[in-house]
């Protein structure tokens, strides 16, 4: 286990500078510091790695999201790192994210003592990542009337859309094929193509659970709580309430808008640890900062946000806060691609080999397991 | 550069004022600027910051309930950075000094608030192959001795040059010139608006550092870049002339042991930047 940690950031004018120390005894010089840098610019991978530096054993940690940010763990003499990696990487993503939200509410001994980690993106997060990339979802939209598509073909659609040159199409498509929306492969000795395998829906539903949970136990709060979400949802006449199935071509759409704005939530992860644990019940904010082990304050901030953004409700006259609608992501079958495939394969635009692929990829991804 | 900041009253009396360059005719500018806030005292521009070009410089100002803030700034500054300032000012004052100047008390440690905002950084990035001295040059510009033992820079070495100059804290960024650590100098060279290229004035190296050149006008292509043609004092040494037509840039000689070099080096550095400036977009009239 680390005996302490400290954290540094990259700054184009005073270089590198330490943040974050535990224990203060701890020295750093530039030196050190330096080959830490260059051990992670040289490797060019993120994540965790293991550095021998002077006399320290560190476990150090750099995020792609916060690429400016290493986190360094002090461990002992001869410890292998890879012995606590899903734990140091905890604390590390832990670290980062919340030193670039509330620097003031990182404490790096806290987070040592009682292992406070962030755990990696869930499911629903990978797909809310391509909401929130423009170039993904001009990417899935396409791909929603291709099906299949030569990768060096989309490269140029893509290059064309955005005015971009040298724009590497695994880079553009990454929060979808992480998220296994698509998949690329080489089909035959010289063509790479990219396949659609899941399509994804966005809708805010009721959040039943919750609503359920305050029915049973909480009576004081469920009538108030049940009439925020009618209102929400179906509200009386002739106010129209919520309806995910307005079209949304046009990319104006309020509806487009609330997705972008949602998707931000749910990829956000202090946000959507606090909007998960909503979802089974309403909750003080002590017992939410006790259940998720964030800091009462990042919390409360972290409640407004969503409030505004008609995620959250705070229940008048009680300290509880609930879930005021439950913002979904589903990814399904795109069965629409069927007669696409079909068509392509008889204009000659792909070949029946890449066309025989593709349906086993779909067999694959949502066939019936045996 | 921020050349002068100036605080005055409802009445139009000076509350404060700091100067960080000498001004020409002080008493006639005082004057004038009292005048201005009589008159901004008579109309509304609504919070916003304006302002007028005056011979070289631009007068910035913002009038907020009881006190006008006055900057004297170059032209060729930056004037998203220098209104940008004057909100950080204004805020400052209102929030930490306003009841005092209200009751006429002196305003203590708002001299050091002034200079953290009006000073600004610039970073003068110091890059060439191993061994022909820049973490010497270094060591000159900041007036040290010089180690006994070479000691090779790891990653890169920042210090700051100890005198201000152009009313700017210059921070100079020693790179490391061993090959290993050429994956860091394009990340390190970002954001400086000076880069010096460091020779040992002989054809081998000038030549290799003609590459240096490329990656300095490809990563950073508004900094301005100098040569410097080192150990001048040795006999096989090509003249600044000739580095300087191999390199294509201005080029300067150096001997960087001899301490009677420091005032022209930081006087070429004082010079980059001006020209840096003066060559830097002019910013939308109003």
């Amino acid at each position: 286990m680390p005996s302490g940690a400290f954290v540094v950031h990259w700054d184009d004018f005073q270089g590198l500078l330490v943040k974050k120390r535990y224990p203060d005894s701890l020295r750093l010089n530039e030196k050190s510091l330096n080959l830490i840098y260059y051990e992670h610019q040289q490797g060019g991978e993120i994540g965790l790695r293991n550095l021998k530096v002077d006399t320290l054993n560190l476990a150090s940690f750099t995020h792609k999201n916060y690429p400016g940010w290493i986190v360094c763990f002090v461990l002992g003499e001869g410890e292998d790192y890879k012995v606590n990696e899903k734990l140091l990487s905890g604390m590390g993503r832990f670290i980062v994210e919340l030193i670039n939200v509330e620097p003031d509410l990182v404490d790096i001994q806290e987070i040592l003592d009682d292992e406070i980690i962030l755990a990696e993106l869930e499911e629903e997060q990978k797909l809310a990542t391509i909401f929130i990339t423009p170039s993904a979802a001009i990417l899935l939209e396409k791909m929603q009337q291709e099906g299949v598509e030569k990768a060096a073909k989309l490269s140029m659609w893509l290059k064309n859309q955005t005015q971009t040159e040298g724009l590497d199409i695994r880079e553009v498509a990454a929060p979808l094929l992480e998220s296994g929306v698509l998949k690329v492969e080489r089909i035959g000795k010289t063509t790479e193509a990219v396949f659609l395998v899941k399509d994804v829906f966005f809708y805010r539903s009721p959040p039943v659970e919750a609503i359920k949970y305050s029915l049973q136990t909480m009576p004081p709060i469920a009538e108030e709580y049940i009439e925020y979400v009618t209102n929400f949802f179906s509200p009386p006449p002739p106010n129209k309430g919520y309806n995910p199935t307005i079209p949304d071509d046009d990319p104006n759409s309020p509806l487009v808008e609330d997705r972008e704005k949602t998707s931000a939530l749910l990829a956000n992860s202090f946000h959507y640890q606090i909007l998960n644990v909503l979802r089974a019940r309403p909750m003080t904010v002590a017992e939410i900062a006790d259940v998720t082990n964030l800091p009462n304050e990042l919390v409360q901030k972290v409640l407004w946000s969503l409030e505004s953004n008609k995620v959250t409700v705070s229940l008048k006259g009680t300290e509880h806060w609930a879930l005021a609608t439950n913002p979904t992501l589903e990814s399904f079958m795109p069965e629409y691609v069927l007669p696409i495939i079909s068509r392509k394969v008889q204009q000659k635009e792909i070949t029946a080999e890449t066309a025989t692929r593709y349906l086993e990829i779909l067999i694959q991804n949502w066939g019936e397991k045996k | 550069m921020i050349r002068s900041v100036y605080i005055l009253g409802q009445q139009s009396n000076l509350v404060y004022s700091k100067e960080y360059a000498q001004i020409e005719s002080k008493n006639s500018l005082i004057e004038y600027l009292v005048n201005l806030t009589q008159f901004l005292n008579n109309i509304d521009l609504e919070g916003k910051i304006e302002y007028m070009n005056l011979a070289g410089t631009r007068i910035f100002y913002k009038v907020v309930p009881d006190y006008t803030f006055i900057f004297v700034a170059d032209k060729a500054d930056d004037t998203e950075q220098i209104e940008e300032k004057v909100d950080q000012l204004v805020d400052v004052f209102l929030r930490e000094f306003g009841h005092l100047a209200s009751s006429g008390q002196p305003l203590e440690g708002f001299d050091v608030k002034v200079d953290e905002i009006a000073v600004t950084m610039v970073k003068v990035a110091i890059l060439g192959f191993a061994g022909v001295g820049k973490t010497t040059t270094l060591h000159l510009l900041r007036g040290e001795t010089l180690p006994l033992i070479h000691d090779p820079t790891i990653g890169v070495s920042i210090k700051k040059l100890p005198e201000e100059v152009e009313n700017a804290n210059i921070v100079l960024w020693d790179l490391a010139g061993q090959s290993r650590f050429s994956i860091l100098w394009a990340k390190m060279i970002a954001n400086a608006q000076v880069v010096i290229i460091v020779t040992d004035s002989t054809l081998e190296n000038v030549l290799r550092s003609k590459k240096l050149v490329t990656l300095v006008k490809e990563e950073v292509p508004d900094a301005k870049v100098i040569g410097i043609a080192n150990k001048q004092d040795l006999p096989t040494a090509l003249t600044p002339e000739r580095v300087g037509q191999i390199l294509n840039i201005p080029t300067y000689e150096l001997v960087a042991i001899d301490i009677s070099y420091r005032d022209r080096l930081i006087q070429i550095i004082r010079k980059a930047i001006l020209e840096g400036k003066a060559e830097a977009k002019p910013p939308p009239t109003t």
